[in-house]
């Protein structure tokens, strides 16, 4: 890609994600359950499950410390399906068509979509960490631990973002909704969402070991955890997080690209 | 010929569309001439818009090729984009977005310089008719003003080839004039138009040549006034009591061919012309035939529509 092409995809897909974020600002009930969502989640579990914390080997004594980087991480997929959604009714309408009659670059359409789903993660962030706080979430990774938090939500973000856009230019319908939200929750929940590994049993068990999710929870909970490195951010525990992010990154984002070339078949 | 400018700027070879079993576009052929306003008339699914999406990149023809401001929309779909604009059937514009926010985003998509933008979404605003409500929520707007900020939208870059789906759909009277006018005002200043109607007096005010297009093909193409000019005589209308229809027709047999009408009268073309009126009324009243309305047209578009499909435009 050369540079004039490069400044031309930025260009386009900044002004595509900016469209996307007025949404919040002029339609704020439909980006508040997106928000309210996950701080309900993290309030509900932490509390539904306080008790949880006294199970031997469990690897916090703080329950919130436990859900909230679970509720950030549903929080983010919904940032990048929300895209989705998004996309399908920009379908329905007839925006897309606009877009993709536009000679702005093909990558743009996904990027700025991309980067709206970003910023809508970031922003949930700034809001449920400051309320997890409240409750008594501590960061004993510090700043380290921060950012393993934010890499795993704008990574799980851009997952379901792919994932999203892709079922949209499939289906391009509600169907679409429907698989996204399905496979999310599938996802998220077959994995260590409630319970670490190693206190999981059966096929569960056996599903969550394999579920790249589990990993991208353990980067997202390495800076809230004292587990094995004792508080501090250990590159044994976040590594497979991080290729997680960008092997499904690289690979929903693909079907999105593969899937928005089958709109005009 | 794809990736060289040829003169016409729009050029059909044989293209066809296929959706699994059903050939919506099912080989056209067709030339638009540059500065021609070219009407696409035909009722709903006939294939119009298929075409148009097709000649506009948005979908790929199953089989032809299509060249458009000197490019092959298959091979060259960016070349062909930078050069048209396109306002669809249903106006897709965000109803939460601003008139003007709408224009600066599209001329941000099209590549305007950012020193541009501005002045050329407010340019066109003004040019429309709409720099009262640029910053107005599009949801609040008239159809008219969905319309005319959709044509606005389709200008950003100046194209030279134009198209225009359905452009006057739903609007009132007087929105459709407005529009017309600027449709005019821009197919003066040099702009190659293509429209899709199915409104016959669209096609007749607007368009230097029409092709009507019907299950997918064109059945007939040239310019309004010769192909009215081809049906020839004028059509009788007739409308009698439903026992004494069998009666009317076997009179109206005898002054002209029947012509098809819509459902509960009868038409036939005078091959006699106009004057002929008198003696078939007269036969009518000999015959018992009791007449209800009668009505003589000259030849429409809906005539040159109804001899090339076998049924009218109008009152579908």
């Amino acid at each position: 890609m050369s540079g004039a092409s490069l400044r031309e995809t930025v260009r386009s897909a900044r002004a595509i994600s900016v469209r996307n974020l007025r949404g919040i600002v002029r339609l704020p009930s439909a980006f508040m359950p997106a928000l309210m969502m996950p701080i309900f989640t993290m309030i509900a579990f932490a509390g539904t499950f306080a008790a949880i914390t006294k199970l031997p080997g469990f690897p916090t004594d703080r329950s919130v410390n436990w859900f909230m980087p679970l509720g950030i991480c549903f929080g983010s997929a919904f940032s990048g399906i929300g895209q989705g959604f998004s996309a399908i009714r920009d379908i329905q309408t007839g925006f897309y068509d606009r877009l993709r009659m536009s000679p702005a670059p093909r990558a743009s359409i996904i990027l700025g979509a991309l980067l709206a789903s970003w910023f809508r993660a970031l922003l949930l962030n700034l809001v449920v960490v400051p309320v997890g706080v409240l409750l008594g979430v501590r960061f004993t990774g510090g700043l380290l631990g921060i950012l393993t938090l934010l890499a795993a939500s704008l990574g799980t973000a851009t997952m379901a973002l792919g994932w999203g856009l892709g079922l949209a230019y499939r289906f391009r319908d509600m169907r679409a909704a429907a698989v996204m939200q399905l496979t999310m929750f599938v996802v998220l929940y077959l994995s260590s969402a409630q319970m670490p590994l190693a206190l999981i049993s059966g096929w569960l068990h056996a599903v969550a070991r394999i579920n790249p999710m589990t990993n991208i929870l353990r980067l997202a909970r390495e800076g809230l955890v004292t587990s094995a490195s004792g508080g501090n951010v250990a590159w044994a525990n976040t590594w497979g997080g991080l290729v997680a992010i960008v092997a499904l990154s690289a690979l929903t984002l693909t079907f999105a690209w593969r899937s928005l070339d089958r709109l005009s078949r | 010929m794809s990736g060289h400018p040829v003169q016409a700027p729009i050029v059909a070879e044989q293209l066809v569309r296929t959706f699994g079993d059903l050939r919506a576009v099912d080989g056209i052929d067709m030339t638009v001439d540059a500065g021609e306003i070219f009407g696409f008339l035909g009722p709903n699914g006939a294939g119009k818009s298929t075409a148009v999406r097709m000649l506009t990149t948005l979908l790929r023809p199953t089989s032809g090729r299509a060249i458009v401001a000197g490019f092959d929309v298959a091979t060259h779909p960016d070349e062909v984009r930078r050069r048209i604009g396109v306002a669809l059937q249903d106006a897709a514009i965000d109803p939460l977005m601003t008139g003007n926010e709408l224009l600066r985003l599209q001329a941000v998509l099209y590549g305007i310089p950012s020193g541009k933008v501005k002045s050329r979404a407010a340019e066109l605003l003004e040019r429309v008719g709409l720099t009262a409500a640029a910053d107005r929520r599009v949801g609040t707007y008239s159809g008219g003003m969905r319309r005319r900020l959709d044509l606005a939208l389709s200008l950003i870059h100046e194209p030279t080839v134009l198209f225009l789906d359905e452009p006057t759909t739903g609007l009132d009277p007087m929105s459709r004039m407005t529009l017309w006018e600027e449709v005019r005002r821009l197919n003066r200043e040099g702009t190659t138009v293509l429209l899709t109607t199915q409104y016959l007096e669209e096609a007749d005010q607007l368009a230097d040549r029409i092709a009507i297009i019907d299950k997918g093909r064109i059945v007939r193409e040239g310019r309004p006034r010769d192909l009215k000019a081809e049906v020839g005589s004028p059509t009788l209308l007739v409308a009698v009591p439903r026992e004494q229809a069998d009666a009317a027709r076997a009179v109206l047999q005898e002054f002209g061919e029947s012509r098809p009408t819509a459902e509960g009268t009868l038409g036939v073309g005078l091959r006699d012309g106009a004057r002929a009126v008198t003696d078939v009324v007269r036969r009518l009243d000999e015959a018992g035939v009791r007449l209800q309305h009668l009505e003589i047209n000259e030849p429409s578009l809906d005539d040159v529509f109804a001899e090339a499909t076998g049924h009218r435009l109008e009152g579908e």
